[in-house]
């Protein structure tokens, strides 16, 4: 599995992960290489944490999630969040779901969990692997990525959109969200943007780089 | 009275008479048989009298008047403390015009010289949130106020005070031409009265005195709103009668309406006995004294505050600021105060903008909500601008800034010390997460620090940079920027922010910005405008207007070359279609040819510096600007940003 820096894991969390991970600490990134792989836990044994600790009764026996006045569960199979912002999310959590503190689930557990989430996206006919990034970067623009989330992929607040460069979820559940969007992102057919042009839009968003850390950064220290 | 205008012939007369002569001769009605139609049959039409065709004779026709109405209007306006009137000519006020410059010596008011009256209304509007009341505006009553509609429509959503008096000759047979009669209006309010709070059209000068003082009292009154008084033709250019007793009305506002006595108690034991209140302002300070009593609030609660920023409500950097959590705190908390909310209802609501349109509360079941608004006092039909209705449990119809000391003393007066020193563990928790936001926002601010085009975060860090150690003020809406000056600089005076537009109607942010820098003149403040692409487009002339007026401003472009959010928004609509997003761009963007910003900033007299698009070069060209603002003159720097 991915393993958080000691300095991401140790940090203390606040309360906006629902807000989506764009205001998430950022994880430590894998290179654009080696992050194809995403090693996310052990779905089986995450099967089984989902099972046993409630999921299912808001989110569904798939994770589909129910959207109501009374539940507002989303959709988490497979999440849209980044595996450090699901973490901050289930220790912190906003709304009606109730928190799951390291007692309750430890972090190998939520690992395994995330795996188990991940793995229920539907199989995609593409791999980012042998993907064109430079071709993705053409179409990040000219599909309109760009409008909501910058076009380094930085996210914006006035937008609702997530930060995605570099992305930090498994093609399969990037490509989940794109079709079926919870929340306010505009859907994406497979008859607008083929698999393989969302492979080619993924591989150039694990191209984007690093940001730049703040305390680096004079004029954001006044 | 002068001699010479006890005898003079009004000069409406002597055109109406030449032009009923002439129409006399020229449009008699005929029947088919090609005798003239009325009068006795067979009788003879009487010609027209020499006097009827040719006016009065130039031996006994007088063409001047020492004094008109024009003038004692002019006395009027005087009376009510307006510093400036900010107008694009028009015949229908040519009276008015020429009383304030001569008559008035063009001082109280400043004539302010406008390319297009939606330029007028909003540096009106951007100056009263400001100085905390009007300036004046004249306006053609037809197309002067259908040109300033949308403007007026912004100012009446956003509750401010503009005061527009607009030219009309009411009387038909008192206009002289054609382009008279095109310009001309029965009832010159109607198109706009939708969106004002009052208006009136006097029949007399005394009648126009108490509607004037009248009109100021109620634009002044909370909830605040633009008014239109008509100033008829006749009424400005004709002589002052000699018997004609003239006085100003004093004027008294009204003290703002404060809460029932009883109901503040209800609001306050809620409040005290909270596990989780939160404070949500939207236009709750109207004044410096408004941020005062919302810290004292907060501070005495120790509850948190979201900022709506419909103004300058409470510090960004206070700890009790915990706007960038507010989705959190609304689905956490047990009471929750809006205070002067223009969208109770949506601020405790999440949406989904797909096909089917959903929206869930974000707020637990049982959630007590209190609402203190002077909106429940002033309602209109219309236009919705009142939002989706709010299930409130406590609804005080009041002005929520008049309204606060005594809600906080009556939470001061029910707090024991248990229970205060519950609420200072609170605060500090508060004061931990609003450290951690900040530090969030540094790190979401360095993604894409060196990117171009210029990311919105690094043109608001490179702006923080030069302007953080003067008396500045921030006189644009953040909104499209992500917000960044709010989640990044330090706002603690009323002064440094303007809030938004009311109604959404682009074009306001550029005459808004260049009113609040006429406000902040006289003080000597640094005026600091982010400037959208789109908006300036609707009427850039008001660049014109801050170099002619020497209205220090300094503008930075925010320059995405798109009205991006309407790139979105067809977006929105292919996707939903599966028929791509490439052409989203059709009708939508203002990039081929990308406007030359600075060139257009030169020709109207201002330093101008760009496009910018290395970021490293934004800084330097800003400081560069700094200097021609400091010297009392606009500057625009234009810089080609990400698109939000």
């Amino acid at each position: 599995m991915r393993i958080l820096s000691p300095a991401s894991a140790n940090r203390p969390r606040s309360r906006t992960f629902g807000a989506g991970f764009s205001e998430a600490p950022l994880a430590l990134l894998c290179c654009a290489t080696l992050a194809l792989a995403f090693p996310v836990g052990n779905p089986q044994k995450g099967k089984h944490v989902f099972e046993t600790h409630g999921c299912p009764q808001c989110h569904g026996n798939q994770g589909q999630g129910f959207s109501n006045a009374q539940t507002q569960a989303p959709r988490i199979g497979p999440t849209r969040l980044s595996q450090t912002a699901f973490v901050g999310f289930v220790r912190h959590p906003v709304g009606r779901m109730p928190s799951y503190p390291s007692q309750d689930i430890s972090e190998s557990e939520l690992a395994d969990l995330y795996g188990f989430l991940q793995s229920l996206a539907p199989s995609v006919k593409a791999d980012p692997a042998s993907a064109n990034a430079q071709n993705g970067q053409r179409l990040y623009m000219s599909d309109g990525c760009y409008e909501c989330h910058g076009k380094e992929g930085q996210g914006s607040t006035q937008t609702g959109a997530s930060r995605i460069g570099p992305i930090q979820i498994p093609f399969p559940a990037f490509v989940a969200y794109i079709r079926e969007p919870s929340a306010q992102m505009p859907p994406y057919s497979a008859k607008a943007v083929s698999d393989a042009d969302l492979a080619d839009i993924y591989a150039f968003l694990l191209t984007r780089p690093q940001s730049t850390p703040a305390k680096s950064i004079p004029l954001l220290n006044q | 009275m002068p001699k010479s205008q006890k005898a003079s012939v009004k000069r409406r007369d002597f055109l109406k008479k030449a032009a009923m002569g002439a129409a006399a001769l020229a449009a008699a009605p005929k029947l088919a048989d090609g005798k003239p139609a009325g009068g006795t049959p067979g009788r003879p039409v009487a010609p027209v009298s020499p006097e009827a065709e040719f006016g009065t004779p130039p031996a006994l026709e007088v063409l001047t008047a020492d004094r008109t109405g024009s003038d004692f209007m002019v006395d009027v306006i005087k009376s009510l403390g307006f510093a400036y009137v900010c107008a694009n000519p028009g015949s229908a006020f040519r009276g008015l015009h020429e009383s304030v410059i001569n008559y008035g010596g063009n001082k109280d008011p400043e004539f302010i010289t406008c390319c297009h009256e939606e330029s007028s209304v909003a540096m009106a509007h951007g100056y009263a949130k400001i100085e905390g009341k009007p300036l004046a505006v004249f306006a053609h009553g037809t197309v002067g106020i259908q040109h300033a509609a949308m403007a007026i429509y912004n100012a009446y959503c956003d509750r401010v005070p503009v005061y527009i008096i607009a030219g009309n000759i009411l009387d038909a047979t008192k206009r002289i031409n054609a382009v008279e009669w095109v310009h001309s209006v029965q009832d010159a309010a109607a198109m706009v009265r939708d969106y004002l709070k009052w208006d009136d059209l006097p029949l007399s000068l005394p009648h126009f005195a108490e509607s004037a003082v009248r009109a100021y009292k109620i634009a002044m009154t909370p909830p605040m709103m633009p008014v239109l008084l008509i100033a008829d033709g006749e009424l400005q250019e004709n002589p002052i009668p000699d018997d004609l007793p003239l006085a100003i009305p004093k004027l008294a506002l009204a003290a703002p309406p404060q809460g029932d006595s009883g109901a503040i108690a209800e609001a306050a034991r809620l409040l005290v006995a909270a596990e989780s209140p939160l404070i949500i302002a939207d236009r709750a300070a109207r004044t410096p004294v408004g941020l005062t009593r919302l810290i004292e609030l907060a501070e005495t609660l120790q509850a948190p505050v979201i900022d709506q920023m419909g103004r300058m409500n409470f510090p960004s950097r206070h700890p009790l600021n915990q706007t960038q959590r507010s989705r959190e705190l609304a689905c956490d908390a047990d009471v929750i105060l809006g205070l002067e909310c223009s969208d109770f209802w949506g601020a405790l609501h999440s949406f989904r903008d797909q096909i089917h349109r959903t929206s869930l509360p974000l707020t637990k079941p049982g959630v007590k909500l209190i609402s203190i608004t002077a909106a429940d006092l002033f309602s209109k039909s219309n236009y919705q601008d009142f939002q989706r209705f709010p299930q409130v449990d406590l609804d005080i119809a009041a002005d929520a800034e008049a309204t606060l000391p005594s809600l906080t003393e009556s939470i001061k007066s029910q707090l024991t010390s248990d229970r205060k020193r519950v609420l200072q563990d609170r605060g500090a928790q508060f004061a931990v997460a609003r450290q951690e936001s900040l530090e969030r926002a540094r790190e979401a601010a360095g993604c894409a620090w060196d990117a171009s085009p210029i990311s919105t975060a690094r043109l608001c860090a490179e702006l923080w940079a030069q302007i953080k150690d003067y008396d500045w003020s921030l006189v644009s809406f953040t909104t499209f920027v992500n917000r960044w000056p709010q989640r990044l600089w330090s706002f603690d005076k009323y002064h440094q922010y303007i809030g938004g537009h009311g109604g959404a109607g682009i074009g306001y942010g550029a005459p808004a910005a260049v009113g609040a820098a006429l406000a902040h003149r006289k003080y000597g403040r640094l005026s600091v405008n982010i400037q959208c692409d789109g908006d300036l487009m609707y009427a850039p002339g008001v660049l014109w207007t801050a170099a002619h007026h020497r209205i220090p401003l300094l503008t930075v472009m925010h320059n995405n070359r798109a009205y991006h959010q309407e790139v979105m928004q067809v977006q929105i609509m292919a996707n939903r279609h599966s028929r791509g997003v490439d052409r989203a761009g059709i009708g939508t963007t203002l990039d081929d040819p990308a406007v030359d910003f600075s060139k257009l900033a030169q020709s109207m007299g201002l330093h101008a510096e760009g496009p910018i698009t290395d970021p490293k070069d934004l800084g330097p060209a800003i400081r560069r600007a700094l200097a021609v603002v400091k010297r009392g003159e606009p500057a625009l720097i234009d810089a080609y940003t990400q698109p939000r």
